[in-house]
C-alpha cells in the first residue's frame, strides 16, 4: 500500500524531510529480526522521527485526518511490529532527553529514549536509585514505554505502573493531556492529583504497549542509593570484574528443597524487608549472567551450579546503609535460610563472581544474555502480578506445560526451575515461564503457541488471573468474560480515546464491537 | 554468496538495540552512551549493527535488493565494529563479519560508490589509497639512508602505509619513528619506493579481490626478506596484517606489531629511554583497529551442529574485543616523564570512532567530520589540549577537523611524544 503523497509532504512539512522516510531499504528493518521460514509480517509504510511532544502530536493528527495508523516506540525491543499495512512507525529516538532529576522530592522525568543505564548512572551520582525494566539498562527508562516496568529491584523499589507520577500523554487522536500534578501545577510530583488522574486508563492491565496514544513524557519516582556513584568494574568486554565489593553490600543464592520452601523463605525476608533485591532466577540463569566466552560455556556452569543447587532458588542482594544495618540484615538472612533449608550456591560467593553479579544485577546487564542467547524464536508464558504465592503456583502449573514439550523434543531443555519474583518485599509477586523453542520443531511458531495456549487455559481454569501477556482482542476476548468483562471497558476506553482507530492497537485491544 | 555464512549469526539478533551504545556496565551518566557514529548520526534503526542485520538477511531473501538508498545505509558506516563488541557482551554471533560481507556482495554484484571506485582505481593504478598525491611513496625517507628490507637483511620491517607515505604532513612522524628505531638499535628496513598498501581499507569497502591481491604480494616480499617481525604505525595496516591477513591464511607466522607495542617493549628493555619531562596533559583516543578491532583473528575449524539450539564442535570463541590493543600505547604514554594521561569516558573496547573509516571519509566527509567533531568535543571535556591518537587515519580526520570547525586542542600521534622525551 502506496501512502498518500499529500500525508507525506505534510509529514515533511513537520520534521523535516531528514527525519521521514518511505524507503523500503528504511523500513525492512524495522521489522523485528526474521527468521528464515517464518512468516514475514508486514512492514510500516512509514517511519517518522519525531523531536517533540509538539511534533508527536503533528504526527498523530496528521494520521488521524488522513486514516493512517500510527505504531510508537522508544528503544523498541519486541512488539514493535505493525498488524498490518497502512501503519506508519512514530520512532522516539530522538526524545532522549533527561528532563529534570528532583533530588529534594525523589523523582525524575525523561523522554521515552533515555534508557534505563542513563538515568540510573545520573541517580546514583546524586545518591539515587530507580527502577529498571528486567529487559536491561537498554530499554526505556519511561516507566510507561517498558511494559509493566517489572525488574531487579522491584523488592525494595516497586515497578513502572506503580512509581510512575506525572504524564504527559499524546492521546491516540492529537490531544496532548498532562495528568496528576502537570496538569494543575505544572509540576511533576504526583499522578493522580492535584489535577486528572487517568492512570487506570493510561496503563490498563499492563500498558497498552503503544495502542493508545503516545507517552512522551512522565516522572517516576527514585529511591535511596547506599553505593557508590560509579560502580568500580575493572577490565575489557564482556570480561568486566569488580574492583572491590562496595561496603555494605552482599549477594547470595540459596536454592530450596521444592517450592513450597523457596516461598516460605522469600515470604520471610519480604516480612523482614531486608533484601534490596530479590530475583527466583534458576540454575541457568545464574550460569547465564556469570558466562563470558559461549554456550558452550554457559552450559558447563550451568552443569557445575545443578549438581550443587536442590531444587528451586533465588538470588538475594543487601545493600545496607551503614554496617549496623548490613550486619543487622545478613544474620536475619542467616537465619531465615537456616530456618528454610536453603543451601548456598558458593561459587557466586566468590569476591570477583559476587561483585561481578552484583553491579550486573543492579545495572541489568544479564537480561539479553539471559534470555537472549538463542536462534529459534523464545516462547512463555508472562505471568501476573497478582501475590507472590498465588503467582508460585500459577508458574509452577505452566512449568508442567514446559516439561511437557520439552519430553516431546519441541523446547530447548534447560533443565531450569521456573522464574519468579518477589515485588515490593513479597506484597506480590510475578512469574515467567521461559523457554526456548527447539530449532529442530517444525513449526516453531506453533510450539510458542501452544505453550501459550495451554497457559491460558491453566489461568483461566484454575483462578491465576490475567497474566500480563494478554496482548490483543483474541487473548482479551479470552480472559475479559472470566475477569468481570474488564474487555468490554477496555474496549470502550479504545474507543473514546481514538475514534478513528487510529493507533494501532494489535498489541493492546481495538474498539470492534 | 559468503553472506549467506552469516545467516545465523543475522537471524540471532535480538533487536535489542545494545549495538547502539557503550556495554552498560561502563555507563557512567547521560552522556556518551553511544557508540556508533551511524545511527547516532542518521537516526534511523537502519543504520545500526541490528538494521545492518535485518537487511542481511533481507538481500537474502530478496526482499531488497541493491538501490542507491540501500547504498547509501551500507557505506554510511566507518566499519568501526563497536556495534559488534556492544552486541557480544551478550550475544554470541558475528556482527562486523556480516556487515563487511554485505558490502563485498555489493563490489562483486556491482553496486559501488563512484567516490570509493576512484580511490581503488588509484589502489590498482597508483599503488595507493591516497588518490591524487603528488608525492612518491619512499619520498619521506629522502635523506634518511634507511634499509631497504627487499635489498638487504632485516629484523624488522617498517611498514609505513599509504597515509603517512603520501600525505606531506605525515612526513615527520615516519621520520620521526625511522630515527627512534635507529636510536634503539634496531636492524630495520623500509619498503621505500616499493613498499605496497596493506589493502585493509580496499577490504573494508568491499573489494575484496584488491585486497588479496595486495595480501599476496605483501607476504612473499615480506617472505622473501627473512624479516620475522612487522612494525607498522597505522592502525588500518595494524589491522590489515595482523587480523585479515591471518583469517585470509595468508600471515604465516611473521609477528605484527604497532609502533605503540614495539615501542613499549623497547622501553621495557632499555633501548629506549624516556628521560626528558613532556609537560603535558593529555587524552589518548583509541584508534578502532588497533583497539577493539586489533584483536587476534580466531581461526576455527570444526562441526555447527544445530539440536534444541545451535553450538559448535568444537567451542567458537568470538572475538569480543576483548584483547585489542588498549594498554600497549598507555604504558608508553606513562613512561613519558611529566606527562599526564587523563582518559574520555568512551575508550578502550567502546571509544568512539574518529570518523575516517570504512571509506566514509572518502564518500560522506561531512559524516567523517561529524563524526569526529563528537569525539573532539568529547576530547575537551577532559580538561586537557591534546588527543593523543596511534593511527594517521584518525590524526588526519581529527587536525582536519578541528582546522575547519575550530578548537584549542592538539592532536599528536604517540611517537611524537615519545621522541619529544627521549
Amino acid at each position: 500500500m502506496t501512502l498518500n503523497k499529500d500525508f507525506l509532504k505534510a509529514l515533511e512539512d513537520v520534521l523535516g524531510p531528514e527525519y521521514v522516510s518511505a524507503d523500503p531499504e528504511i523500513t525492512e528493518t524495522y521489522a523485528n529480526p526474521v527468521r528464515h521460514g517464518l512468516p514475514v509480517p508486514p512492514r510500516f509504510e512509514a517511519i517518522t522521527l519525531p523531536d517533540s511532544t509538539e511534533e508527536v502530536q503533528a504526527i498523530v493528527r496528521l494520521c488521524n485526518k488522513y486514516k493512517v495508523q500510527y505504531k510508537a516506540s522508544s528503544t523498541g525491543w519486541l512488539y514493535s511490529d505493525p498488524a498490518g499495512p497502512n501503519c506508519i512507525k512514530i520512532d522516539l529516538r530522538r526524545m532522549n532527553r533527561i528532563i529534570e532529576i528532583n533530588e529534594k522530592s525523589m523523582y525524575a522525568v525523561v523522554e521515552p529514549y533515555v534508557v534505563g543505564g542513563q538515568l540510573q548512572a545520573e541517580c546514583m551520582k546524586r545518591g539515587l536509585n530507580c527502577n529498571l525494566t528486567g529487559a536491561g539498562a537498554n530499554c526505556s527508562a519511561l516507566p510507561m514505554a517498558a511494559h509493566v516496568n517489572l525488574g531487579h529491584l522491584s523488592q525494595s523499589g516497586s515497578y513502572g505502573e506503580r512509581n510512575l507520577l506525572a504524564l504527559e500523554w499524546v492521546t491516540p487522536d492529537g490531544e496532548i493531556v498532562r495528568l496528576g500534578s502537570l496538569g494543575s501545577l505544572n509540576e511533576w510530583f504526583c499522578g493522580d492529583g492535584p489535577g486528572p488522574s487517568l492512570r487506570g486508563i493510561v496503563r490498563g492491565n499492563t500498558t497498552p504497549l503503544g495502542g493508545l496514544g503516545v507517552y512522551t513524557k512522565a516522572a517516576q519516582k527514585l529511591f535511596h542509593w547506599p553505593g557508590p556513584t560509579t560502580f568500580p568494574m575493572e577490565g575489557v568486554s564482556p570480561k568486566y570484574k569488580p574492583a572491590y565489593i562496595p561496603p555494605n553490600f552482599l549477594m547470595r543464592y540459596f536454592s530450596f528443597k521444592d517450592l513450597d520452601a523457596m516461598v516460605d523463605a522469600v515470604l520471610k525476608i519480604g516480612e523482614a524487608e531486608i533484601a534490596t533485591e530479590l530475583m527466583c532466577f534458576n540454575a541457568a540463569m545464574m550460569a547465564a549472567n556469570l558466562a563470558t566466552k559461549n554456550v558452550e560455556e554457559e552450559r558447563e556452569i550451568y552443569n557445575r551450579f545443578s549438581k550443587e543447587v536442590q531444587g528451586p532458588g533465588f538470588m538475594v542482594l543487601i545493600a545496607a546503609n551503614s554496617a549496623g544495618d548490613f550486619e543487622y540484615k545478613k544474620r536475619v538472612l542467616e537465619t531465615i535460610v537456616d530456618e528454610t533449608g536453603g543451601k548456598p550456591l558458593k561459587e557466586v560467593e566468590d569476591p570477583e563472581n559476587q561483585g561481578g553479579y552484583i553491579w550486573r544485577y543492579f545495572r541489568e546487564v544479564g537480561s539479553i544474555k539471559e534470555t537472549g542467547r538463542v536462534l529459534g524464536p523464545q516462547a512463555g508464558m508472562v505471568g501476573g502480578g497478582d501475590c507472590f504465592p498465588l503467582m508460585t503456583n500459577f508458574i509452577k502449573e505452566c512449568s508442567k506445560v514446559k516439561e511437557r514439550l520439552i519430553k516431546e523434543g519441541l523446547l530447548f531443555d534447560d533443565g531450569t526451575a521456573p522464574f519468579l519474583q518477589s515485588i515490593e518485599h513479597g506484597h506480590m509477586g510475578h512469574g515467567e515461564v521461559l523457554a526456548r523453542v527447539s530449532l529442530q520443531a517444525k513449526d516453531q511458531m506453533a510450539v510458542a503457541r501452544e505453550i501459550n495456549r495451554q497457559s491460558n487455559e491453566i489461568s483461566i481454569k484454575k483462578h491465576f488471573g490475567v497474566p500480563q501477556h494478554v496482548w490483543g482482542d483474541s487473548l482479551h476476548d479470552m480472559y475479559g468474560p472470566n475477569a468481570t468483562n474488564y474487555h468490554r471497558w477496555l474496549r470502550k476506553i479504545k474507543k473514546t480515546f481514538d475514534p478513528n482507530g487510529a493507533s494501532e492497537s494489535s498489541t493492546y485491544i481495538t474498539a470492534k464491537e | 554468496m559468503s553472506l549467506e555464512k552469516y545467516r545465523l549469526d543475522m537471524e540471532t539478533c535480538r533487536r535489542c538495540s545494545a549495538c547502539k551504545f557503550i556495554p552498560f556496565e561502563k555507563v557512567t551518566g547521560y552522556d556518551h552512551v553511544y557508540v556508533c557514529p551511524s545511527i547516532t548520526r542518521y537516526e534511523f534503526h537502519s543504520y545500526c549493527g541490528g538494521g545492518r542485520m535485518v537487511m542481511g538477511t533481507a538481500l537474502l531473501e530478496k526482499r531488497l535488493t541493491y538501490t542507491d538508498k540501500l547504498l547509501d545505509i551500507i557505506y554510511n558506516c566507518q566499519m568501526c565494529g563497536a556495534c559488534d563488541t556492544s552486541c557480544k557482551y551478550s550475544m554470541d554471533m558475528e556482527v562486523i563479519e556480516p556487515i563487511n560481507e554485505i558490502r563485498i556482495d555489493c563490489v562483486e554484484s556491482g553496486h559501488t560508490l563512484p567516490a570509493l571506485d576512484r580511490v581503488v582505481n588509484s589502489l590498482r593504478k597508483q599503488g595507493t589509497m591516497v588518490p591524487g598525491a603528488r608525492v612518491k611513496r619512499g619520498d619521506w625517507a629522502e635523506g634518511l639512508h634507511l634499509k631497504n628490507f627487499k635489498k638487504d637483511k632485516v629484523d624488522v620491517i617498517y611498514h609505513v602505509g599509504c597515509q603517512t607515505s603520501y600525505n606531506q604532513q605525515m612526513w615527520k612522524l615516519a621520520q620521526t619513528t625511522a630515527r627512534l628505531l635507529q636510536k634503539a638499535g634496531v636492524n630495520f628496513g623500509i619498503g621505500g619506493m616499493d613498499e605496497l598498501c596493506c589493502g585493509g581499507r580496499a577490504y573494508q569497502m568491499g573489494y575484496k579481490a584488491d585486497f588479496l591481491k595486495q595480501a599476496e604480494a605483501n607476504m612473499t616480499a615480506i617472505r622473501e626478506s627473512g624479516a620475522r617481525t612487522l612494525v607498522t604505525g597505522c592502525a588500518e595496516c595494524y589491522f590489515a596484517f595482523k587480523v585479515l591477513y591471518d583469517k585470509h591464511n595468508l600471515k604465516g607466522d611473521v609477528e605484527v606489531l604497532h609502533t605503540s607495542e614495539y615501542f613499549g617493549r623497547l622501553i621495557k628493555e632499555g633501548r629506549l629511554v624516556p628521560s626528558k619531562k613532556v609537560e603535558m596533559e593529555v587524552t589518548y583516543h583509541d584508534p578502532c583497529h588497533l583497539g577493539r578491532q586489533g584483536e587476534p583473528y580466531i581461526h576455527w575449524h570444526g562441526k555447527e551442529i544445530i539440536t534444541s539450539i545451535r553450538t559448535f564442535d568444537p567451542p567458537k570463541e568470538y572475538r569480543r574485543g576483548t584483547n585489542g590493543v588498549y594498554e600497549p600505547p598507555r604504558d608508553v604514554l606513562k613512561s613519558i616523564p611529566g606527562l599526564k594521561l587523563v582518559e574520555m569516558d568512551r575508550i578502550k573496547e567502546y571509544a568512539w570512532c574518529c570518523g575516517a573509516g570504512g571509506g566514509v571519509i572518502e564518500s560522506n566527509p561531512a559524516f567523517a567530520e561529524w563524526t569526529a567533531l563528537e569525539r573532539i568535543k568529547e576530547a575537551e571535556t577532559t580538561g586537557t589540549k591534546a588527543i593523543v591518537t596511534a593511527c594517521p587515519w584518525c590524526i588526519k580526520n581529527f587536525t582536519e577537523t578541528i582546522s575547519r570547525n575550530g578548537s584549542e586542542m592538539k592532536v599528536y600521534d604517540i611517537v611524537e611524544l615519545l621522541a619529544q622525551a627521549i
